[in-house]
């Protein structure tokens, strides 16, 4: 099974998005884990830590399948993923350049999974409609006008 | 205090066609409320239904879930439904689970969460689904009486409407105490009764709320439940007035032995054994009735509407024309695990709809049939409610009957629902003269004056027509084998004329 290219162009979207919006004063947490986290705590209030558990970890699966380099990439019990850091070190941002932080691609395939998922489950309406409420407007505008809805 | 001063109760739509009736117009707002059944009856689709018709942005609602079914997997199913509006998640619909707090803490905590978010969102609606697994496990600190005396007390304060579901045995209504607590009780059953399931629910109680009592039928389809009062949804509707005009048959024959027609508002049966014409002089009459401009509707149960209005057309009766003109409508009901209930929905749309005066129901055999098993054990009783509803707003109704022929007697219908009719017309064969032939005869007429001739008919390409006079010559022609008399056959109109008051 492979993520379709439009919940990976979303997921990139997501990624980037977190990889600006920073403290430029405080170390950033990469932009994947941003995602991730974002997720984490919008999902879990909605399907529970259990729940977004299960989600979290076959989406892991899936992209370690993918992207070898997630190998040492592991999902605490209480859904907090840890081992990033080799792949997407903290950084400190320049307060000049604030919004210039790539995220991996094993990053991107993690992130493209866990949407994948909801998806898959959900319907890509009803995800969209989970996913705004941790991101603002802007980050679904072409996805929504893709899918023929106001943002 | 006076009448005025009473506080006004607001009753919200239920979101679920043909509940608000039942329950007495709608949910009364803030009110705090059990949605009781077993597995798979349909709680959780009926309180999405409520959800999805009550939240809004300004005041959501708010859906608890605790262990049991998952979030993912619940809006995965509920999303096929009609109703269910993505575009209303999270915005006006949120979705929390609890299921972290309930295992690892006391109901103190749960309240104590459930009071945080409510506190936060201000919700017009809260549910907890399943309200049954957040208290498997009572803790020391707080009885369940006293959560759920809380609970209630919390979130009718805050202003919230609340549905907790849960899967409760009937066994349970007398000890437990959420049912003491709980404003609104509807119960949802389902049981197999041979090869069909058959839903039924009930309001066990609804404080400030005249619910209609019983057990009332729904049905799960994709647009998820739809409930089916036991009065029909007619509640309110005045009787009119009584008619004194009569509807004709289009045979001046049999509207002279009917003194003129039936009565407007009457139920006829034309009973009768295969081949005698029942369909035939139904078809007549609804055909008649629409040449009046009297839309008709006829509810077949044993052939397709295009093959019944084909057959009219031999009859040279035109039954498309006022399909296409709104005239008329043919329902086929035969899906074989039918309630009463959902068929007179049925029926009293398309009455609804067409400002229907007539209907013809082909046949009540056909019907029965159509039925779930469970409910033909209730065929009389039902009928009775539907007569009654439906002539109640003035629809007159000609239902056909198939009875055993027989020669040692003479039954008038094979479900003993001669007493739910106002007027019966019997179709039989008779041995004539090496023949087989077909008589007719009005049995019965509530209040009004028939002819008590008995009188042969044929069917020809013009339906069905009478011959001749009475047949006087004859005696026995019930029995079936009439012996010949030699009084002449061509005896002038009974003594008794119409018009006349009968003595019976």
């Amino acid at each position: 099974m492979t993520a379709t290219p439009e919940m990976r162009d979303f997921a990139h979207r997501l990624l980037t998005y977190e990889g600006g919006v920073g403290k430029a004063s405080e170390p950033m947490d990469s932009p994947t884990l941003r995602v991730y986290e974002k997720l984490h705590q919008s999902l879990s209030e909605f399907v529970g830590v259990a729940g977004f558990l299960s989600l979290a970890t076959r989406a892991l699966a899936l992209a370690k399948r993918e992207a070898p380099s997630l190998g040492a990439v592991r999902i605490t019990a209480d859904g907090a993923l840890l081992g990033l850091g080799e792949l997407e070190p903290q950084m400190d941002i320049d307060r000049e350049r604030p919004r210039e932080y790539p995220s991996s691609e094993g990053g991107v395939i993690l992130i493209t999974r866990i949407l994948g998922l909801l998806r898959l489950f959900l319907g890509e309406a009803l995800t969209l409609s989970l996913l705004r409420n941790a991101w603002p407007g802007e980050v679904f505008d072409d996805q929504s006008s893709a899918n023929g809805r106001k943002a | 205090m006076s009448i005025q001063e009473k506080v006004k109760i607001t009753q919200l739509p239920t979101g679920v066609p043909g509940l608000d009736e039942i329950v007495g117009g709608g949910l009364p707002e803030y009110s705090f409320n059990i949605i009781a059944g077993e597995p798979g009856s349909g709680k959780t689709t009926l309180a999405h239904q409520f959800v999805f018709a009550n939240a809004t942005p300004e005041r959501p609602a708010l859906y608890f879930t605790v262990l049991g079914e998952s979030a993912i997997k619940m809006l995965r199913y509920q999303q096929q439904y009609t109703f269910f509006d993505p575009a209303k998640l999270p915005g006006s619909i949120r979705f929390i689970n609890l299921s972290q707090v309930v295992l690892e803490n006391d109901l103190g905590a749960v309240l104590d969460q459930i009071t945080k978010e409510v506190e936060k969102a201000n919700p017009a609606v809260v549910v907890v689904d399943s309200f049954r697994t957040m208290v498997r496990k009572p803790q020391s600190d707080m009885d369940l009486q006293s959560f759920i005396q809380r609970l209630a007390l919390f979130l009718a304060s805050w202003q919230a409407t609340t549905f907790l579901i849960g899967e409760y045995a009937e066994d349970e209504l007398r000890d437990n105490p959420i049912f003491t607590v709980a404003d609104g009780l509807i119960w949802l059953r389902q049981t197999a009764e041979r090869n069909s399931i058959v839903r039924k629910l009930q309001i066990i109680k609804l404080r400030g709320q005249n619910s209609v009592p019983g057990l009332h039928t729904f049905r799960i389809t994709n647009a998820g439940v739809q409930a089916f009062s036991r009065t029909f949804g007619l509640i309110g509707h005045l009787k009119d007035p009584p008619s004194h005009r009569r509807l004709s048959f289009g045979i001046p024959e049999l509207d002279k032995m009917l003194d003129g027609g039936i009565r407007e508002g009457d139920s006829v049966l034309v009973a009768g054994s295969s081949g005698t014409g029942k369909s035939v002089l139904a078809t007549q009459f609804i055909a008649e009735g629409i040449r009046n401009g009297e839309p008709g509707i006829v509810a077949v149960f044993e052939e397709r509407p295009q093959a019944y209005a084909e057959r009219a057309t031999s009859l040279g009766l035109d039954l498309e024309t006022p399909q296409k003109d709104g005239k008329l409508a043919i329902l086929y009901l035969r899906p074989l695990d039918l309630s009463v209930d959902e068929t007179m929905h049925s029926i009293l749309d398309a009455v609804t709809k067409i400002g229907a005066k007539r209907l013809v129901i082909d046949s009540l055999a056909g019907f029965e049939m159509a039925l779930s098993p469970g409910f033909r054990a209730d065929f009389r009783e039902s009928l009775y409610r539907m007569i009654f509803a439906l002539t109640g707003i003035g629809v007159t109704i000609l239902s056909t009957v198939e009875v055993d022929e027989s020669f040692t007697e003479f039954p008038f219908s094979t479900y003993s629902i001669s007493f739910l009719t106002d007027d019966i017309i019997r179709l039989r064969y008779v041995s004539i003269e090496g023949q087989l032939r077909k008589i007719m005869v009005v049995i019965k007429m509530r209040g009004g004056n028939h002819a008590k001739d008995i009188r042969e008919y044929e069917i020809t390409s013009k339906g069905v027509v009478i011959l001749g006079k009475r047949l006087a010559n004859y005696q026995g022609l019930i029995s079936g084998l009439p012996v010949r008399t030699d009084r002449p056959d061509s005896m002038e109109e009974p003594a008794q004329k119409p018009g006349t008051k009968s003595k019976s």
